[in-house]
C-alpha cells in the first residue's frame, strides 16, 4: 500500500522556483529518503503535503487521503519534524509536549517522557533556553509522541550530536519494526545511505531520479583510480563513465555499469597501478548536483 | 487547546491593562467630589475655553455637575480609547504572531483545521475582552460609590458599561480580519494602532466640526459617544448593528483568508 501518493504535484510562489512536477510513491514501513541540495524544494514539497501550502496543480495522497481536503484528518496519523524548529518561547518542555498531547486522543504524554530520557532532555526547561540541539530533540519527540502511522522529518539530524544522531537512527529503525513509514528529507547522503530502503533525489524542483538503495549497493557503481608512470599522452575512452577527474598521472572515474565490461575495457589501458572501490553516495550523486549533464546520462 | 493557550498567555498582559485602565478611571472618579464642591467656577471656568475644545470632548453636551457625566467625559476617554488599544493589539497579534514567530509549521501539524484555529483563536479574543470590560465596569462601580453620587442610573451604567465592550470587540474584529492578511506581527500592530488613533482623530473632527460630521458613520468612537449613552440610556440600535456588521464581516474575511493562505513562504 502507498502511504504517500504525489501525482504531478507543482508548487510556485513569487519567483521562489517551489517543485514542478514531482510524482513518487512511497510505500507503508519504508524509509524514504529524500535528498538534494540546500534550495532543490525539499521544503516546499513537504509543507505542500502538510497543506502549510497549497498546490498550484497535481495532487497528492497520505494514507489514501487527499492532502488539501482531509488535511485535518492526515494530521492524526503523522508526526512532522520541520527544518527549522520553532515552538512557543515561553512554554516549558514538559508544558509543550503537554499541549502537543492535549490534541490526540490516547496517552502519548508518557511516551514524550519516555523519549525525553532517552534522548538525555530535561523537561523542566523554558524552551527559549535550550540550545539548537536540545530543541531539535523537543521537536523530535513531539513528532513521535503520539506514534504516527507516518512520520515527515524535514531535515532531522542537524544540530544533533553523533550520539544523540545514533540513538535517533537506532529509534527510526525501531519504529519501522512496528510498520511506520518514515519520510525523510537531507542533504547529507551518507545518512540516507545508513538508513533509507529507497530515495528519492530533487534538483532545482523537480524528481530527477528513484533510486533502490538495494540496487545502488549492488555493484553497480565502481570508483576506479588509474596512475600512469610516465604522462599519458592518449586519451583514455571508456564507455560508462559518470564523473571524471584527471591530472597528469592519474585518471580517476565512476563507474556504472557491468564490471566485467570495466575489467574488459580496463585490459586495452596502459595503466601502471589500479585501484578499485565502492563509491561513497556522495560520489554517485555528485553530478547531478553539480550538472545538468547527469539527467542525460541517466544512473 | 489553542483556545486555553491563548487565554493563559493572554492573562499577563490583560491583569497590567486591568490595573492601568482601572486605575486610571478610580483616580479620576475618586476627585469627582473635589469638582463637585466647586461646581459654579467650574462652569465659569468653562465658559472659557473655546467652543471646539468643550465639542470635541463632548463638554458641551454632558457637563461635569454629575457623577456619570464626569466620567462620560474623562474616565470613558481612556476607557474607550486605550481601551481600544489593547483590543486592536491583543486580536491583531493573536494569528499573525505563529507566522511571524514561524510556530504555525508546529501548531498545524496538529490535528486541527485552520478554520478551528482561527475560530478559537478569535473565542480568545472574546473571552479576555469579556473580562476586561467586566473588571473596568467593578472597578467603575466602586469609583461612583467612592464618588459618593447615589443617583447614578442603573440603567445607564450598564449602557455605558457595554458600549465600551462593543466597541472594544469591533476594533479587535478589524485587528483580526486585517492581520489574516499579513504575515508580519509588527506590521499588523502598526495598522491596528493606525487604525485606533487614526478613527479617534475622526471622532474628533467629526464633533467639532459640522461640515465633517458625516465622518461619524464611518469612526466606531462615535458609535459609542458617551453624550448619547446618557441622554438615552441606550446605544443608538443603528449603531449597534453597524457593529455587529463589521465584528462579523471581519471575522468571516480572516476565517476566508486564512483557509486559503499559503502560510509559510
Amino acid at each position: 500500500m502507498s502511504v504517500i501518493e504525489i501525482t504531478q504535484l507543482s508548487k510556485s510562489y513569487g519567483n521562489a522556483r517551489g517543485i514542478e512536477d514531482v510524482s513518487f510513491e512511497v510505500h507503508e514501513g519504508e524509509i524514504f529518503g529524500f535528498i538534494g541540495p540546500n534550495g532543490a524544494g525539499k521544503s516546499t514539497a513537504i509543507r505542500t503535503l502538510l497543506n502549510f501550502l497549497y498546490p498550484s496543480s497535481g495532487s497528492a495522497k497520505i494514507l489514501g487521503m487527499d492532502i488539501v481536503k482531509d488535511a485535518k484528518k492526515i494530521r492524526q496519523s503523522i508526526g512532522y519534524l520541520p527544518s527549522e524548529v520553532h515552538y512557543y518561547d515561553d512554554m516549558k518542555v514538559e508544558g509543550l509536549f503537554r499541549f502537543s498531547a492535549g490534541f490526540y486522543k490516547d496517552d502519548s504524554m508518557k511516551n514524550a517522557m519516555r523519549l525525553a530520557e532517552r534522548f538525555q532532555l530535561d523537561t523542566s526547561r523554558k524552551i527559549e533556553d535550550l540550545s539548537f540541539g536540545n530543541k531539535k530533540k523537543v521537536g523530535i519527540i513531539q513528532a513521535l509522541m503520539h506514534q504516527p502511522k507516518l512520520l515527515i522529518l524535514d531535515e532531522p539530524t542537524a544540530g544533533l550530536d553523533p550520539l544523540m544522531q545514533s540513538i535517533f537512527f537506532d529509534v527510526l529503525k525501531e519504529l519501522q519494526q512496528v510498520g511506520t513509514t518514515i519520510f525523510f528529507s537531507s542533504h547529507y547522503l551518507s545518512e540516507v545511505q545508513k538508513l533509507c530502503n529507497r530515495v528519492a533525489i530533487i534538483k532545482e524542483g523537480r524528481v530527477i531520479k528513484i533510486e533502490n538503495m538495494d540496487d545502488m549497493h549492488a555493484n553497480h557503481f565502481k570508483k576506479v583510480h588509474l596512475h600512469f608512470k610516465n604522462k599519458d599522452e592518449n586519451k583514455i575512452r571508456i564507455e560508462g563513465v559518470l564523473q571524471e577527474h584527471i591530472t597528469d598521472t592519474t585518471y580517476e572515474f565512476i563507474f556504472n555499469g557491468n564490471t566485467k565490461a570495466l575489467l574488459e575495457q580496463l585490459r586495452m589501458v596502459p595503466f601502471d597501478d589500479v585501484t578499485i572501490a565502492e563509491p561513497t553516495l556522495e560520489e554517485v550523486f555528485m553530478h547531478y548536483y553539480e550538472s545538468k549533464e547527469g539527467e542525460q546520462n541517466g544512473l | 487547546m489553542v483556545f486555553k493557550r491563548e487565554w493563559r498567555r493572554a492573562q499577563k498582559a490583560l491583569w497590567i491593562w486591568v490595573l492601568a485602565i482601572g486605575g486610571m478611571s478610580f483616580l479620576i472618579m475618586s476627585i469627582y467630589p473635589q469638582f463637585a464642591e466647586n461646581k459654579d467656577q467650574l462652569q465659569d471656568l468653562l465658559k472659557l475655553y473655546p467652543e471646539a475644545m468643550l465639542k470635541a470632548f463632548n463638554i458641551d453636551q454632558l457637563g461635569f455637575d454629575t457623577a456619570l457625566g464626569f466620567y462620560a467625559i474623562e474616565g470613558y476617554l481612556f476607557v474607550t480609547l486605550f481601551g481600544s488599544i489593547y483590543a486592536a493589539m491583543l486580536a491583531g497579534g493573536i494569528l499573525v504572531k505563529e507566522e511571524s514567530d514561524r510556530t504555525i509549521e508546529f501548531l498545524l501539524a496538529k490535528p486541527i483545521s485552520r478554520i478551528q484555529v482561527v475560530l478559537q483563536k478569535a473565542a480568545g479574543v472574546l473571552a479576555v475582552l469579556f473580562v476586561f470590560n467586566v473588571m473596568i465596569t467593578i472597578i467603575n462601580y466602586v469609583g461612583f460609590r467612592v464618588a459618593g453620587d447615589d443617583q447614578v442610573d442603573t440603567q445607564t451604567f450598564i449602557m455605558i458599561s457595554i458600549a465600551p465592550f462593543m466597541l472594544h470587540v469591533t476594533f479587535a474584529a478589524i485587528a483580526f480580519g486585517v492581520s489574516a492578511f499579513f504575515r508580519k506581527q509588527r506590521l499588523v500592530t502598526s495598522i491596528s494602532l493606525g487604525i485606533v488613533l487614526g478613527s479617534y482623530f475622526l471622532s474628533i473632527v467629526a464633533s467639532i466640526s459640522d461640515k465633517l460630521s458625516g465622518l461619524k458613520w464611518i469612526t466606531p468612537f462615535e458609535y459609542v459617544t458617551s453624550a448619547y449613552i446618557i441622554e438615552h440610556a441606550a446605544i443608538n440600535p443603528v449603531y449597534i448593528l453597524i457593529m455587529l456588521t463589521v465584528i462579523i464581516i471581519s471575522v468571516m474575511a480572516a476565517i476566508m483568508k486564512y483557509h486559503k493562505k499559503d502560510l509559510i513562504v
